[in-house]
């Protein structure tokens, strides 16, 4: 029967709070650890809507302070792009962009 | 304080834990000592290929084959589906040269066994009909299999921590000493240390700096790859896909076929895999830029501007990330593993530059045989970190 941790934290990839919160358990105290592990922020939003939830969690589970675990780094692409979008183009406009 | 163990494994990668599971399997006391976090390094920013088509005929391939029957246990063993996988490969022929090329290939990987074949244009297009027109043909192999990086090392660390295995995190190591009993005593950047009379340096492409520690000399050289991943889409073809270039540029870097200057300086050559998450990795780059591991525009572009003109319709198809990887590169293309013979103690196990996910396992269960029987097989002797010592550095 589903209780209270069977919704999901991150919906791109579908992880409950229950999976979320079992890495940590493990020892998994960082977002990228628990990023690399569940799945969660690695499909289309890229973690921007469930990163700073996921943090909260650690912080909260872990007695880290929330800022420590917010350093993550944001890689290229910074929002999803069609292939076609960089495809033959001059470098200064998609640097621009 | 002084933490003592059986072996102590230098580097958390696929490789160090494949090595520190199966060394707590046999009954060994292990510590992991990880630079960074989960995944911070190659393993984690890779593809997930078991691909046979890319083993060079010989001992790469043998072991790639043992792995993949361990990847087949492992799945009981970790309690987990590991995203195994085995859509079978193709490797994508553009013209006649390369044909020749890759028929010879073919012909060669069958005598080591590998099930593998040239298809026609009529039948590689039934298994990939999105496919640009130019490409005449193509190989097929059923073996090509893949597994999902992240969990093989999640599960290897897991279990290994059931039965007792440690995997200590941030910390990288910055000595290596002999001490008068002849145990070895390790201190990472938070001056911890460790005492063991094992060493295991699975440090990856970090592997030549780690033995520079004890005055071992292991030539290894950062070789970038980037990788770009789409958004999850339906299937577009039966299986994965390489450009025969991609194997050019992996197996004979002397011979470029019909390379741009761009693709040379890049190491660009086509790689596509459908991933356990349902989008598409595609790839990727072989450049040799240090211990650089961002993504570039150069590079992302240029994968991109590939994927297009080898399969038209992904340039409707979102990207959401790319991501980079040093892979561990040897001088000779072979991985390193073994003992070191002036350091009675000390092993290396890493240089696999592209096979690292394909031969995690089977790297794992033969360092973990000769750690703890002192067994060498006579046919891993070209493997062995020896191989290098004639160029050996003084040691002072």
């Amino acid at each position: 029967m589903a209780d209270d941790k069977d919704f999901f934290i991150c919906r791109c990839e579908e992880v409950t709070l229950r999976e979320i919160e079992e890495v940590i358990d493990e020892g998994y105290h960082t977002i990228d650890d628990v990023k690399r592990i569940t799945r969660a922020g690695m499909g289309l939003c890229q973690g921007r809507s469930c990163g700073k939830v996921i943090a909260r969690i650690i912080s909260q589970k872990t007695g880290k302070p929330l800022e420590e675990v917010l350093q993550t780094s944001y890689r290229f692409p910074v929002r999803t792009e069609k292939l076609k979008a960089l495809e033959e183009e001059g470098p200064s406009d998609a640097e621009n962009n | 304080m002084v933490q003592s163990y059986d072996v102590l494994v230098i580097g958390g990668g696929i490789i160090g834990l494949s090595c520190g599971y199966y060394l707590t399997k046999q009954g060994k006391r292990v510590v992991v000592l990880e630079s960074g976090g989960f995944a911070d390094g190659a393993s984690g920013a890779c593809d997930d290929m078991i691909l046979f088509q890319s083993k060079k005929p010989g001992i790469n391939l043998e072991l790639a084959f043992e792995s993949l029957e361990l990847y087949k246990s492992l799945v009981g063993e970790l309690e987990d589906s590991l995203g195994f996988a085995n859509y079978g490969g193709m490797v994508l022929i553009e013209n006649e040269r390369e044909l020749e090329v890759m028929e010879e290939f073919v012909m060669q990987q069958r005598s080591y066994g590998l099930d593998v074949e040239i298809l026609t244009k009529a039948a590689m297009r039934k298994k990939q009909p999105f496919l640009h027109e130019r490409f005449i043909a193509s190989t097929y192999s059923s073996m090509d299999s893949q597994a999902y990086p992240f969990a093989v090392m999640h599960r290897f660390a897991r279990k290994g921590r059931q039965m007792g295995m440690q995997v200590v995190h941030k910390s990288p190591v910055v000595g290596i000493q002999k001490d008068g009993a002849g145990d070895f005593l390790v201190t990472t950047a938070q001056n911890m240390q460790y005492r063991a009379p094992h060493v295991v340096n699975a440090a990856g492409a970090w592997a030549g700096k780690v033995a520079d520690l004890i005055g071992l000399n292991v030539p290894m050289e950062p070789r970038r790859g980037q990788i770009i991943i789409t958004e999850k889409i339906p299937a577009i073809g039966e299986t994965n896909l390489w450009s025969a270039k991609y194997l050019v540029t992996k197996l004979k870097p002397g011979i470029q076929i019909d390379s741009t200057e761009e693709e040379k300086r890049l190491g660009l050559a086509f790689a596509l895999t459908r991933t356990e998450g349902d989008s598409y990795l595609i790839g990727s780059t072989r450049e040799f830029v240090g211990y650089d591991k961002r993504t570039t525009m150069e590079g992302i572009r240029a994968i991109i501007n590939q994927a297009v003109s080898f399969i038209p319709v992904l340039k409707d198809v979102n990207f959401i990330r790319a991501i980079a990887g040093l892979r561990p590169a040897t001088p000779d293309g072979k991985m390193v593993l073994g003992e070191h013979a002036g350091v009675p103690g000390f092993f290396t196990a890493a240089g696999h530059e592209g096979d690292g996910i394909s031969l995690a396992p089977i790297t794992g269960k033969l360092l973990a045989d000769m750690v703890c029987e002192g067994r060498s097989d006579a046919r891993l002797e070209e493997l062995s970190p020896n191989r290098f010592a004639s160029n050996a550095k003084e040691v002072c």
